[in-house]
C-alpha cells in the first residue's frame, strides 16, 4: 500500500476508534459503520441494510450489469435465425406480427421487409450456443453464460423502457434496481459507496439514446440509497478532490476541528444526527483516499491489462469501466451498473453494430474470466442486456449489405454468469422471425426477480409503502425467479 | 400574542417511570382507538381482499364497512361479534396457525404481531366501537383543551400539545433562547438565516411583542414567498425541462413566478387552489390567471421519436388527476387507474370521472421537444407593450397616408411604355433572423437561434448548431420560393467555433429534391454522389472564428434555370456552427421598373410571379370582360402603390416604416417569455374508463364526476375544473384544508401531523395529534384561508419555540419527536443550506424572479445522460453575480440530471409530485460542502467579511464569523479551537503562498486584493469549516 494512503487511514481509523470511545448512543452506531472490526473476524458485514435480510442465504454477494442501452439486435448476436436468409425482402407474414403496436417510426412504412442477419453464426462451446461473428470472445465463454433468449417487455420506446427495466416502472419515481439492493442489504463497505455507476463511451450511432438520473436514481427511497456516478474525467466521484491549494492534511486539520466542535454541539444538545453526521465526514475523508487507489490501475500486471485490450488504458472507455468494475466488488462495492450506449441501430446495422460489439466484447470476455481466476465469479452475479429487443424487418432500406432495425418488445437477448446462475445453458427460443417467444418467456420482472433471488431477496418480501401500497421492484403482477436458470 | 415565554422558568424534571415506549405511529395508552390502532391494521393486513375493491373481494365481506363487518359473510360465518370474541371469526381466523385457515394467508406477505392481534382482540371484546376513517370525516371545530399548566402556552396550539404530552407523562421544554429562536424562525419563514444586525435587535428589544414583531417583520419579506414556493414546487413538479427523452429546455418560470408572488401577496389558499386548477375558466380571467394554470402542464412530457400520441395524452392526463389528488387531497387516486382503490373508497369510475375534468387540453399531448408546445402564455413586458403600441401608431399613421396619396394619385397611362430592367445584381434576402414565410422549420433538434452579439453576423440573430457527429438544420415550403435565373449565385454567412469546429459543413438546396448539396472540409457526410451535384466539394473548411461568406453557382449544384428552390439545409459533422443571413445574388430576380400598369398586367399574366397577393392576381386572371370597374380599381391601386416607379418616392419609405414596425413587433414578440398554460377544447373530449389502465382498451364512456364518497359535487357549480375546485374547496370538503394544514405544520417541525403528508387514506398513518389538526384546519377555513395567518400561529406558539435540546432518555421514548417535547431540530434543505452559504459570505444576490439560471456544476454531468441532438445535452454555466449567486429556487433544473447541490441532499428531481422529502446523513453530502467550488467560493467571502467587517483583532473576528453563521457567540473551547486552527493553517499557508493564492482564487466572485493571500486563505479554511458544522447545516 502507498504509505500515504496508510498513513491517512491510520490516522482516520484513530479518529473512528476514538469517537468510538467517547460513547456513541445506538443509533449512531449504526451509521457509524463498524464493520471493519466485525470484519476481522467475519468477513465483510452488511451495515445499514434492513433486519430480516436477506431473506435466505445468498448466492450473490455482488452484482455487476452491463447494461446496453439501446437496445441490441439480438437476430445478429445471438438469436441465429437461419431461414430467413429466404425470406429476404418478403414481407413479415401478418399472422407473426399478430396485433403487435408498431412504433410511429415505422408504423408508416407501406411494407415490413424482411433483414435476415447478414453475419455468419457458429455453434460455440460444449452448450452449442450460437454466437455471431460480432462476438468472438463472447463466443469463446459460452459455456460460462446462461444465454436467454426470451426476455420481453411492454415498452416500446426507450424512456419508457429503459425506465421500466431498471425501475419495474414505465413512468420516473421509482426506485432503480441498485438502490433497492442498497436499502434491502446495506453496504459491505466504509470507504466506497455500495452502489456504483459507469457510463463509459461508444463508437457505434453517435446520436445515442440519453439515460436518466432515474435509472440508478432512488425513487422514492432515501437519496442516501442512489447509485453514485464514478466518472472518468474530472472528479471521480463528486466533489471528492480538496480545491487547489487544499492539501490532505489541511483537510485532516480541518476536520480534526470540526469533529471537536461538532462533538460540542451534541454533547449539549444531544442529536443523534449530528454523531452520524461526525461518521459521514469520516467517510468522507476515507473516501478521497480509496476512491483515487481504486481508480488507479498502474497496479493492474500487464497480463490482466491485455485480457481487457487495449481500450483499457483508455479513461471513460467500456473496457476500463470493466475493469473498475472488478476492482469496486473486490473491494465489497455491492452493485455496479454500467450503461454502454449507442445500441440504437434504427439503420445502418452493418457499419454500426460491430463497432458497438468491439466496444464490448473482448471486455466483457476479460471481466467474466478475471473474476472466474480470482474465485469470484460463484459469488458475483454479471448480466449483459439492453432494454428491449429490435425488429427483423427493416427500417428504412433494405439491401443485401445493410439494413435498419425498429424497436421490439415481445422477445430479446440477455446473459447472466456466476452468482449462482446455471453457466452454459441457453434458454427460451422465439419462433423464425425473432419475433415471437415459443417457449419459456421470461419477462423484464422474472428477470429482476432473479437477480434478487441470487441475492438472498424474495422478490415479493422487499417491499416500501408508497402511497398506501406495498411497492415493489417487480410490479404487481404474478411474476418471480426463472428456476431453470438457478444453480 | 406575548412573548413572556422568555421569562418563565418550565424546567420540571421529566417524568419517565409511566411511560411505555411507543412506535412512530402508535403512542402508548391502555384503551384502544379504532382510528389509531385497529382501523390501520385491518386496512394493512385484511383490506386487500377484504376492502373496497369489488372485483377482488373475498368471501362476500369488507372490513372497512361497519355493516359489512357485522352481517353474515358468505361462508355464514360473522367476521366480528363486538364483545363476543368465540363467534367472531376473524379473531379465529388471524389466531390460527393451519396455513390453510389462518389470516392473513402466508402467501400475502403479511403477518400480524401477537401485540397486534391482542390489540384487535381488546377491541372486539370491548365492543368493536368503529369510527369511519378519520380523513374522511367532515371538519368540526374541535375543542380547545384547557391548559394543563397554566405557565405555559401562549396559543391554542399549545393546549393541544400539552394534553398529549401529558398523557405521556411529559411535560414541554424550555423556551429556546433568542439566538436559536432568530435564527430557526428566520430560516422558516424566509429560508434565509437571520444577519447579525436582525439578530443584535432582537436580543436588544425586550419588549413583550419583540418575538412578534420578528415574526410580523418576515412574514413581510419577499424571501417569504421564494421559502414559501420551494416547497409548493416540488409538489407542483415545476422543472426547467421536458423531463423525458431528449429533455429538451421548457420555459415555465413564470408560473414558478407566479407561485412566489402569490405567497408574497398572501393569496388566500382558495383563490390559489382555483387559479391553478382552473383559471382559464374563472370569467375574463386576467394575465396571472392564466399563467397559474401552468400547474396542470408541470407534468413531464415527451416527443420520443415513435410515441403513439395516444398513449402519452392518457399518460399526461393522469399525471394531472394523481397530482391533483396527492397535493390538494392527500388521496392515492394512482392505484383506482387499473383497478378499484384496495384500500380506499375509490373506484375506477371515479378515477375516470376526474380523468375527464383534465383530459380536454386544446393542445398536442407531445411536447415537440420545443420550449413551448401549445397551449401557452406569452408576456410581453410593459416597455415592450409600450413600445408596440407606439409602432402601431406609426404604422397606422403610415397606412392612413398611403391611403391618402392613393386616394389623391389619378393614373394615367403612359402613351409609350418605359419600363426598364435593372442591371445590376442585387441580392435577395431570404432567411435572416428567421425562416421565409410558410417555411416549416425541422432538423435533428429544433432551430436554435443565439442573439449573442458576436456571434450574430446581421440583424439580431443567427441560427446555430452543436452536433456530436451528423447534424442538421433545414426547412422546406417556404410560401415564396426562390427562382433560378441565369447565373445566379447562392450565399450565406458562417462562423465556425474555433474551440469546438466541425470536420465538415454542407448547404443543400430543395427545389423538390435535396439533390443540391455544396460541402467544405472533410467528406464525412455520404448523401448524394462524390464529385457532382449533389455532393459537391467547395473546398476547405473556412477559417475558423471568424465570420465568412459562402457562395454557390446556382448550376454547380444542378439547379437549372426556373428551378424553385423552397427548402435550405445547413448539415455539419460534429462541432458548433453559427449560420446568417442566406440568400441569392441574381440579376433577373430583382423585379423590373415599370411605368406602364398595361406592360406590368402582361407581364403578370404571362409569368404568374407569386410575390403578388392572391387577391390582386385573381383579378387579373379575370377575363377582361369580366373585370369591373372595382376590379379595375383595385388593381390599379395596387400597381401604383407598389409597383409604379414614378411614385416609388412616396410609397416606399411609408411601405418601409411599415415593414420595419412589423418585424420590430415580430422580434419583441418572439424575444418575450412564454409559459405553459391550460386550455379548454371548445367541446369536452370523451373519457372512457381503460380497462388495466392501458391506453388503447377503452371500456364504458364516463362523464365528469367527483368521488361521491368524499362529497357531493357542490349544487349549482359548472361541472368543468371550476366546479372541481368550488367541490375541493367546499368547507365540508373533509381533506382539502387538512392536507394544507398539515404541510405547513410539516414545514416548522419536519414532520407533518399526519407523517404522510402524501397519504391521509387508510394506509397512510393516523396523526399524531388529530383535534389540533382539525381545530387548526376549521380555523384556516373560518380565516378565509388566509396562509400567513397559520403560519403565523404555528410561529408564535410555546411548541415551536421550545429548546430542541435532546436528553438520552427523551431520545429513546420519542425519536421522531412527534410529541414535541422538544423544539423542532434536523438538518436544512439543499436549497437553505446553499443559500446561508451564498448569504453569510455576502454574495447572495437578493433578485426576485426571472429566467432560471446556471450556477456552475461539475463538467460532463448533461453530457454523461444526455440524448446527443438535445439542447440541454451540454452544460454552460452561467456567468455574473447576478446569475451564479441567485437563490437556489431560481437553479436550471433539468429534471434527467437535476442539480447535484440539490440531489445529494434529497431534493426531488421534479420528475414527479413529491410533498415530503427524505432527510439523509452521507459522505456525499460531506463532500460536497467541504469541496464544491461555490461552497468554497462562500468560504473565502465568509472569511474576508471576518476580516474586514469583524474587528481588529483575532478574537472579535472569530466572534464574528461564529455568530454571522450561528447567531450566539461562541463558547471559550469553541473560541480556542478554532484559534488554534486558524493559526495552524497560517502556518501552512504561510509556508505556502501559492497554495494560498489558488484556494482564494477560486469562484467566480474576486478576493480582496488588498488582503494577504495567506491570511485570508487561513480564514477561507475557517469559514469552510463553519460552512460544514452540524450546527449551521442544521436548524437548532
Amino acid at each position: 500500500m502507498d504509505p500515504r494512503r496508510e498513513y491517512l487511514q491510520t490516522i482516520t481509523r484513530r479518529h473512528f476508534f476514538q469517537q468510538g470511545a467517547l460513547g456513541l448512543g445506538t443509533a449512531a452506531l449504526a451509521s457509524m459503520l463498524p464493520e471493519r472490526a466485525q470484519a476481522a473476524t467475519n468477513g465483510p458485514q452488511a451495515v445499514g441494510g434492513l433486519p430480516n435480510l436477506p431473506h435466505f442465504a445468498p448466492k450473490a454477494k455482488r452484482a455487476i450489469y452491463l447494461f446496453m442501452a439501446g437496445a441490441p439486435c439480438q437476430m445478429d448476436m445471438f438469436d441465429y435465425k437461419p431461414t430467413m436468409n429466404d425470406w429476404f425482402d418478403k414481407d413479415l407474414p401478418e399472422s407473426i406480427r399478430n396485433g403487435q403496436r408498431l412504433t410511429t417510426m415505422t408504423s408508416g412504412q407501406k411494407r415490413f421487409p424482411i433483414a435476415p442477419s447478414k453475419f455468419k453464426f457458429k455453434q460455440h462451446g460444449k452448450s452449442g450456443a450460437w454466437v455471431s461473428e460480432l462476438l468472438p470472445n463472447t463466443a469463446k465463454m459460452v459455456d460460462d453464460l446462461a444465454i436467454i433468449k426470451s426476455l420481453n417487455t411492454e415498452a416500446i420506446n426507450h424512456d419508457p423502457a429503459i425506465t421500466y427495466i431498471t425501475t419495474g416502472h414505465q413512468l420516473p419515481g421509482r426506485a432503480s434496481l441498485g438502490s433497492w439492493l442498497s436499502y434491502g442489504l446495506g453496504s459491505m463497505n466504509q470507504d466506497l459507496p455500495s452502489f456504483v455507476v459507469m457510463t463509459p463511451k461508444w463508437s457505434g450511432r453517435q446520436q445515442a439514446q440519453a439515460l436518466y438520473n432515474r435509472l440508478w436514481g432512488s425513487g422514492f427511497l432515501a437519496s442516501k440509497y442512489a447509485g453514485v456516478s464514478l466518472r472518468s474525467k474530472g472528479d471521480p466521484i463528486l466533489f471528492l478532490s480538496n480545491p487547489d491549494g487544499v492539501d490532505a492534511q489541511t483537510r485532516r486539520r480541518m476536520l480534526d476541528s470540526l469533529s471537536k466542535l461538532n462533538q460540542n454541539t451534541f454533547d449539549q444538545i444531544g442529536d443523534p444526527e449530528t454523531q452520524s453526521r461526525i461518521a459521514q465526514y469520516e467517510m468522507a475523508f476515507r473516501m478521497q483516499t480509496s476512491v483515487p487507489g481504486l481508480t488507479d490501475i498502474t497496479d493492474e500486471p500487464k497480463n490482466i491489462l491485455d485480457m481487457y485490450g487495449p481500450d483499457v488504458t483508455d479513461p471513460g472507455s467500456f473496457a476500463s469501466s470493466c475493469l473498475l468494475a472488478r476492482r469496486m466488488v473486490e473491494r465489497d462495492v455491492r452493485f455496479v451498473q454500467i450503461f454502454h450506449r449507442g445500441w440504437d441501430q434504427h439503420g445502418d446495422v452493418a457499419g454500426s453494430l460491430p463497432k458497438q460489439c468491439k466496444d464490448i466484447d473482448q471486455a466483457c470476455w476479460a471481466l467474466v474470466q478475471d473474476l472466474k481466476q480470482r474465485g469470484m465469479l460463484e459469488d458475483t452475479l454479471v448480466v449483459w442486456g439492453g432494454e428491449f429487443g429490435r425488429t427483423v424487418y427493416s427500417q428504412g432500406k433494405l439491401t443485401k449489405e445493410n439494413y435498419g432495425r425498429d424497436h421490439h418488445p415481445r422477445c430479446f437477448t440477455t446473459w447472466m454468469a456466476g452468482g449462482g446462475i446455471k453457466p452454459g445453458m441457453v434458454h427460451g427460443e422465439t419462433d423464425e422471425f425473432s419475433y415471437n417467444i415459443v417457449k419459456d418467456p421470461v419477462h423484464i420482472h422474472d428477470m429482476n426477480a432473479t437477480i434478487l433471488d441470487r441475492l438472498g431477496i424474495d422478490h415479493k418480501r422487499l417491499t416500501y409503502k408508497v402511497l398506501g401500497l406495498d411497492t415493489r421492484l417487480t410490479g404487481v403482477e404474478d411474476h418471480g425467479p426463472v428456476k431453470e436458470l438457478l444453480l | 400574542m406575548t412573548s413572556h415565554v422568555f421569562h418563565k422558568a418550565c424546567l420540571f424534571p421529566i417524568c419517565m417511570a409511566a411511560l411505555v415506549c411507543f412506535s412512530t405511529t402508535t403512542f402508548a395508552d391502555d384503551a384502544v382507538d379504532y382510528s389509531r390502532d385497529i382501523r390501520p391494521l385491518l386496512s394493512n393486513n385484511c383490506y386487500h381482499c377484504h376492502g373496497p375493491n369489488e372485483q377482488d373481494r373475498e368471501g362476500g365481506f369488507r372490513l372497512d364497512q361497519l355493516e359489512s363487518t357485522l352481517a353474515e359473510a358468505d361462508s355464514g360465518e360473522h367476521p366480528i361479534v363486538p364483545g363476543n370474541l368465540e363467534k367472531s371469526e376473524i379473531i379465529r381466523r388471524i389466531m390460527s396457525t393451519d396455513p390453510d385457515e389462518m389470516m392473513p394467508p402466508p402467501e400475502s406477505n403479511k403477518s400480524l404481531k401477537p401485540k397486534e392481534i391482542e390489540k384487535i382482540k381488546q377491541w372486539v371484546t370491548e365492543g368493536a366501537k368503529w369510527r369511519d376513517h378519520w380523513a374522511y370525516i367532515p371538519l368540526e371545530k374541535s375543542e380547545v383543551p384547557t391548559a394543563i399548566d397554566a405557565n405555559w402556552g401562549i396559543n391554542p396550539i399549545d393546549n393541544f400539545i400539552a394534553q398529549r404530552l401529558d398523557q405521556s407523562g411529559l411535560t414541554p421544554a424550555a423556551p429556546a433562547n433568542k439566538t436559536r429562536l432568530i435564527r430557526r424562525i428566520t430560516f422558516d419563514l424566509t429560508g434565509l438565516p437571520a444577519t447579525l444586525a436582525e439578530v443584535d435587535a432582537f436580543l436588544k428589544d425586550d419588549s413583550p411583542t419583540a418575538y412578534e414583531k420578528v415574526v410580523d417583520r418576515l412574514l413581510q419579506s419577499n424571501h417569504y414567498g421564494e421559502h414559501m414556493a420551494r416547497f409548493w414546487l416540488d409538489a407542483a413538479r415545476y422543472g426547467d425541462t421536458h423531463g423525458l427523452h431528449l429533455d429538451n429546455y421548457r420555459e415555465m418560470w413564470l408560473y414558478r413566478d407566479w407561485v412566489v408572488n402569490a405567497f408574497n401577496s398572501n393569496m388566500p389558499y382558495d383563490q390559489f387552489t382555483t387559479e391553478q386548477l382552473a383559471g382559464d375558466l374563472i370569467p375574463d380571467a386576467t394575465e396571472d390567471q392564466i399563467i397559474a394554470t401552468g400547474f396542470n402542464r408541470c407534468h413531464v412530457t415527451t416527443s420520443e421519436g415513435g410515441s403513439i400520441a395516444e398513449e402519452v395524452y392518457v399518460r399526461n392526463v393522469v399525471d394531472r388527476v394523481v397530482t391533483t389528488g396527492t397535493v390538494f387531497m392527500g388521496v392515492s387516486f394512482e392505484c383506482s387507474r387499473c383497478h378499484d382503490h384496495k384500500y380506499d373508497p375509490f373506484t375506477m369510475n371515479d378515477f375516470y370521472s376526474m380523468f375527464a375534468y383534465f383530459n380536454s387540453m386544446d393542445g398536442n399531448p407531445l411536447d415537440k421537444n420545443i420550449k413551448d408546445p401549445a397551449p401557452i402564455y406569452r408576456q410581453i413586458p410593459q416597455a415592450g407593450r409600450d413600445e408596440i403600441a407606439k409602432l402601431k401608431t406609426e404604422t397606422e399613421t403610415a397606412q392612413q397616408a398611403i391611403k391618402d396619396y392613393l386616394a389623391k394619385i389619378e393614373y394615367v397611362e403612359p402613351e409609350e411604355s418605359t419600363d426598364a430592367i435593372a442591371n445590376e445584381p442585387t441580392e435577395v434576402v431570404w432567411i435572416d433572423d428567421g425562416l421565409p414565410e410558410g417555411a416549416k422549420g425541422e432538423g435533428n433538434s429544433p432551430w436554435e437561434w443565439t442573439e449573442e452579439k458576436e456571434l450574430v453576423y446581421s440583424g439580431s440573430q443567427a441560427s446555430t448548431r452543436t452536433a456530436t457527429g451528423l447534424s442538421q438544420h433545414f426547412f422546406t415550403g417556404a410560401k415564396t420560393p426562390l427562382v433560378i435565373y441565369e447565373g445566379d449565385k447562392l450565399f450565406t454567412y458562417v462562423y465556425l467555433d474555433p474551440k469546438n469546429p466541425p470536420k465538415e459543413i454542407m448547404l443543400q438546396w430543395n427545389d423538390g429534391n435535396w439533390n443540391h448539396r455544396a460541402y467544405w472540409g472533410g467528406n464525412l457526410i455520404d448523401w448524394g454522389t462524390d464529385n457532382s451535384a449533389s455532393r459537391k466539394r467547395k473546398g476547405d473548411l473556412p477559417e475558423l472564428g471568424k465570420w465568412v461568406r459562402l457562395e454557390v453557382p446556382a448550376s454547380e449544384v444542378g439547379l437549372k434555370v426556373g428551378a424553385k428552390i423552397n427548402g435550405w439545409a445547413f448539415t455539419q459533422f460534429d462541432g458548433t456552427v453559427y449560420w446568417d443571413k442566406a440568400g441569392i445574388v441574381t440579376r433577373e430576380g430583382r423585379p423590373k421598373e415599370y411605368r406602364s400598369l398595361k406592360s406590368w398586367i402582361a407581364e403578370v399574366k404571362k409569368s404568374k410571379p407569386a410575390s403578388i397577393p392572391k387577391n390582386i392576381s385573381e383579378l387579373i386572371k379575370k377575363a377582361d370582360d369580366k373585370q369591373t370597374e372595382a376590379d379595375l380599381k383595385k388593381i390599379t391601386s395596387y400597381f401604383v402603390e407598389n409597383i409604379f416607379q414614378d411614385t416609388k418616392e412616396t410609397f416606399t419609405p411609408l411601405q418601409k416604416t411599415i415593414k420595419k414596425n412589423n418585424e420590430r413587433t415580430a422580434q419583441i414578440t418572439k424575444a418575450s417569455p412564454t409559459t405553459l398554460i391550460f386550455k379548454e377544447t371548445a367541446e369536452p373530449k370523451e373519457a372512457f374508463i381503460l380497462t388495466r389502465g392501458e391506453y388503447d382498451q377503452k371500456g364504458d364512456a364516463v362523464t365528469r364526476s367527483t368521488p361521491e364518497s368524499l362529497l357531493s359535487f357542490p349544487e349549482g357549480a359548472p361541472n368543468n375544473r371550476l366546479g372541481l375546485a368550488q367541490w375541493l374547496l367546499d368547507p365540508k370538503h373533509p381533506l382539502t384544508s387538512r392536507v394544507a394544514v398539515n404541510r405547513f405544520w410539516q414545514q416548522f417541525f419536519g414532520t407533518g401531523i399526519v407523517k404522510t403528508s402524501e397519504d391521509f387514506g387508510s394506509q397512510g398513518e393516523v396523526p399524531s395529534h388529530p383535534e389540533l389538526l382539525d381545530w387548526m384546519s376549521k380555523q384556516f377555513i373560518d380565516s378565509d384561508w388566509d396562509i400567513k395567518a397559520t403560519m403565523k400561529q404555528i410561529a408564535m406558539s410555546a411548541t415551536y419555540r421550545q429548546s430542541s435540546d435532546i436528553t438520552p432518555e427523551l431520545y429513546k421514548l420519542d425519536p421522531e419527536n412527534r410529541l414535541l417535547a422538544r423544539g423542532p431540530r434536523y438538518r436544512l434543505d439543499a436549497e437553505m443550506i446553499r443559500d446561508q452559504a451564498l448569504h453569510v459570505s455576502g454574495l447572495l444576490s437578493s433578485s426576485l424572479g426571472g429566467p432560471s439560471v446556471k450556477p456552475p456544476q461539475p463538467d460532463g454531468l448533461w453530457l454523461a445522460v444526455g440524448y446527443s441532438g438535445s439542447n440541454t445535452v451540454r452544460f454552460k454555466p452561467d456567468t455574473g453575480s447576478e446569475k451564479v449567486h441567485r437563490r437556489t429556487l431560481y437553479t436550471f433544473i433539468k429534471r434527467t440530471s437535476p442539480p447535484p447541490q440539490m440531489t445529494t441532499f434529497d431534493a426531488p428531481s421534479r420528475e414527479a409530485c413529491i410533498v415530503r422529502r427524505e432527510r439523509t446523513n452521507t459522505p456525499m453530502q460531506a463532500l460536497l460542502l467541504m469541496n464544491d467550488p461555490q461552497y468554497i467560493e462562500s468560504a473565502r467571502g465568509l472569511g474576508q467579511r471576518a476580516i474586514l467587517e469583524g474587528g481588529e483583532d483575532t478574537a472579535s473576528r472569530i466572534d464574528f464569523i461564529f455568530r454571522t453563521c450561528t447567531a450566539r457567540h461562541p463558547t471559550t473551547s469553541e473560541a480556542d479551537e478554532l484559534t488554534q486552527l486558524l493559526k495552524d493553517n497560517r502556518t501552512t499557508f504561510e509556508k505556502n503562498p501559492e497554495a494560498a493564492t489558488k484556494l482564494i482564487s477560486i469562484g467566480e466572485s474576486v478576493a480582496n486584493k488588498d488582503i494577504n493571500p495567506a491570511e485570508l486563505a487561513a480564514w477561507t479554511m475557517l469559514g469552510n469549516l463553519m460552512l460544514n458544522l452540524d450546527e449551521v447545516v442544521s436548524k437548532n
